[in-house]
């Protein structure tokens, strides 16, 4: 789609560069690092998922969930409360649940980890929404529907019958661009780079404040690492 | 199926070789009747409403059916894994008589092989509405990863309806080619070949039965196998739907086996379904123990990954189904099947059979349904990916809660009538009596 300018390209060069991936290692392996302490749980990453990959309404590849028993309500925590989110896209896991379930191989690993989805190949039978323990795939399950006429996108649209899911904004990395939700978050809660290179910003979050990842113990080995809120925010002073 | 309950005991016409009276079965029929019109014309109406549905699915997408992202199988999951256990039940209790010298059972062994075969022809049809494209189902055979379980089952369920298809034939071709029909492709009915066709048939049991066991474990796999659902990750899977499957089996052999008598297409005595009844009884009996064991083992640290779908099944949402399934699927037919006065009384082995039957079709649902609605991720709360469907109260935060829709409906009956359909013709064409050899 060469006439499309990507939201990207219609900032300054001072903006743009606050976008860009910068060195990698050789063999970058991708990785992104959320920082619970940061997330307003605006949902601003979500919406501009939604326009960058050309995600139908009613469909989020990226969503907001909140920790708690409510949905944007405080939780209890020590007699205090607290309020905190839990963004959720596809974790591009190391050793993924779908991938090993797809019968046709439409959703795979490719050689340098990211897991990505061929939608002209998917047959549809979702036995890869039943295998992710996130439960962040979504289904085309009637004809795609979008709040404008034009497409967004800086993608392919998905037809009718096929899943899709996060690619890490794949279109962007080969231009040095972070994926849209990364670039576009006003707490900066999101942070992408090289986990190969140990002195990249990711490695060095994940070393030095804790960086967990979810469901760990089912081996899925996510490369989305969440950073714990560092306190409890409460209510009284 | 009142019909075939009728029968009061031991008036149905009995075995020759048994009793040395003429045998009564009807030779195959070639002209039609008025009730078997009937019945097939219903049934292609049924059909033909299944079909319709499925055309309007089509055009629209799944989001016709209530599945959505959270609930993302759903009915046809359902009949799919129910049909597989009906095939596989049927042949293992068909084989393991050949093979273990049940030979009591052989009156109705080639009714036994057709229902198999019928059955898993409808399962493998049932994938179809199922997935969101049918017209790549051709990537299962040109793109297979065999890494997936389902990849697997399909290659399972092929060879398995081959080797039903060569079962159902050996066993016709002798009477076929009697009768001079083309469907004996050529095949005499010599004395040599009848012999031929004995060890054939015992070789073919040797085949099947573990093909059935294997078909059955491997569906069993497609759900056993995820971590990402704590109900369903068990080593139990297996055994519980090989159990399954014997129970639901042969509560349908017995239902088959009484309609098929009415109507003289078989010849047996009461005593048959009376053992057919027993072997029913200690079917559910194990199932009823694997059933128990798995929720005790799930339900006894009290919560968790594991913890949490058990208590949701003992008294949540789904209690009703679950409570059903016990007492219904279990302990009734188990009861009724106990007693021995109760169990030569083809009315209540009947009853029984269609109960076990219904019961493990809720079962069914039970794992289908009950596995998948629960969020897997810690922190559920926030906007569902998909549709929200309004279900009561709490409808907004996660909608978990699945009912097929009426498209849904349809498409299944129009499978079922299909299926029907194609047993009928063949039960009707088909030589179906064994003939009894020494
Ligand atoms: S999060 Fe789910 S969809 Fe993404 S790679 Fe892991 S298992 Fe696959
Ligand atoms: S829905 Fe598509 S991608 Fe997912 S397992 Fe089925 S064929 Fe593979």
């Amino acid at each position: 789609m060469p006439d499309k300018v990507s939201p990207i390209e219609a900032l300054s060069p001072a903006s743009r560069s606050y976008g860009e991936i910068g060195p990698v290692s050789a063999e970058p392996r991708w990785a992104m690092v959320v920082d619970q302490e940061r997330c307003v749980g605006c949902w601003s990453c979500c919406v501009i998922c939604k326009s960058e990959n050309d995600v139908p309404l009613g469909m989020w590849w990226n969503r907001i969930d909140t920790v708690g028993d409510a949905l944007d309500t405080p939780y209890r925590e020590q007699g205090e409360l607290a309020m905190h989110w839990l963004p959720l896209a596809c974790q591009h896991c190391e050793n993924p649940a779908c991938t090993r379930v797809c019968p046709v191989g439409a959703t795979y690993s490719r050689e340098d980890g990211l897991v990505m989805q061929d939608s002209g190949r998917c047959i549809g039978c979702r036995y890869c929404l039943v295998a992710c323990p996130y439960g962040v795939r979504v289904f085309n399950w009637g004809r795609p529907e979008r709040p404008t006429e034009f497409h967004t996108g800086m993608v392919e649209p998905r037809p009718l019958g096929t899943m899709e899911k996060c690619t890490f904004c794949v279109h962007r990395l080969p231009d040095g661009q972070v994926p849209s939700c990364v670039w576009s978050c006003p707490g900066q809660a999101r942070i992408f780079g090289d986990l190969n290179d140990p002195q990249s910003r990711v490695s060095r979050l994940v070393r030095e404040r804790g960086g967990y990842q979810l469901l760990e113990e089912r081996g899925t080995d996510p490369r989305v690492f969440y950073l714990p809120p560092r306190r409890k925010r409460g209510l009284e002073p | 199926m009142s019909a075939a309950v009728g029968s009061g005991p031991s008036v149905g016409p009995v075995d020759s070789a048994a009793t040395g009276a003429p045998v009564t079965v009807a030779p195959a029929q070639r002209t039609v009747n008025r009730p078997l019109a009937l019945w097939l014309g219903l049934l292609g109406l049924g059909l033909l409403i299944g079909l319709g549905a499925w055309a309007y699915q089509l055009s629209q997408g799944l989001e016709v059916t209530n599945m959505r992202n959270p609930m993302m199988w759903g009915l046809y999951i359902t009949l799919f894994m129910y049909f597989v256990g009906l095939s596989a039940g049927g042949l293992i209790v068909a084989s393991a008589g050949r093979l273990f010298g049940a030979g009591g059972l052989k009156p109705i062994v080639r009714l036994a092989v057709l229902e198999a075969t019928v059955a898993v022809l409808l399962a493998a049809i049932f994938v179809l509405p199922d997935i969101g494209r049918p017209d790549r189902a051709w990537h299962l055979f040109r793109y297979p990863n065999f890494h997936s379980p389902m990849m697997w089952d399909i290659t399972i369920i092929v060879v398995y309806l081959l080797i039903s298809l060569t079962y159902t034939w050996i066993y016709a071709r002798a009477d076929l080619a009697r009768r001079g029909s083309w469907l004996a492709l050529g095949t005499k009915a010599s004395e040599a070949a009848q012999k031929r066709d004995e060890r054939l048939k015992l070789v073919l049991a040797g085949v099947g039965l573990p093909a059935a066991i294997l078909l059955h474990s491997i569906t069993a796999w497609i759900f056993g196998l995820q971590i990402s659902r704590g109900f369903w990750y068990t080593a139990l899977m297996a055994p519980l739907f090989i159990a399954s499957a014997l129970v639901s089996g042969t509560g349908l052999m017995i239902i088959l086996a009484l309609i098929a008598r009415r109507t003289r297409r078989v010849a047996f005595r009461d005593t048959l379904i009376a053992y057919m009844g027993k072997l029913l009884a200690i079917f559910v009996a194990v199932e009823a123990f694997l059933v128990f064991s798995e929720m005790l083992t799930a339900a006894y640290p009290g919560a968790g990954f594991e913890g949490d779908p058990v208590a949701r099944l003992l008294t949540g949402r789904y209690a009703g189904f679950f409570w059903f399934e016990v007492g219904a699927g279990l302990i009734i037919p188990f009861a009724l099947l106990v007693v021995p006065r109760l169990r030569r009384n083809l009315r209540w082995v009947a009853v029984a059979s269609v109960l076990a039957m219904v019961g493990i079709f809720v079962h069914r649902l039970n794992i289908v349904i009950n596995g998948l609605s629960f969020a897997t991720v810690p922190y559920p709360p926030g906007v569902p990916v998909g549709t929200v469907q309004p279900v009561g109260t709490d409808s907004f935060a996660l909608s978990l809660f699945y009912y097929p829709s009426w498209v849904e409906w349809l498409v299944a009956l129009g499978v079922l009538c299909f299926g029907a359909i194609v047993f009928t013709v063949a039960a009707w064409r088909l030589p179906l009596r064994e003939a009894v050899h020494g």
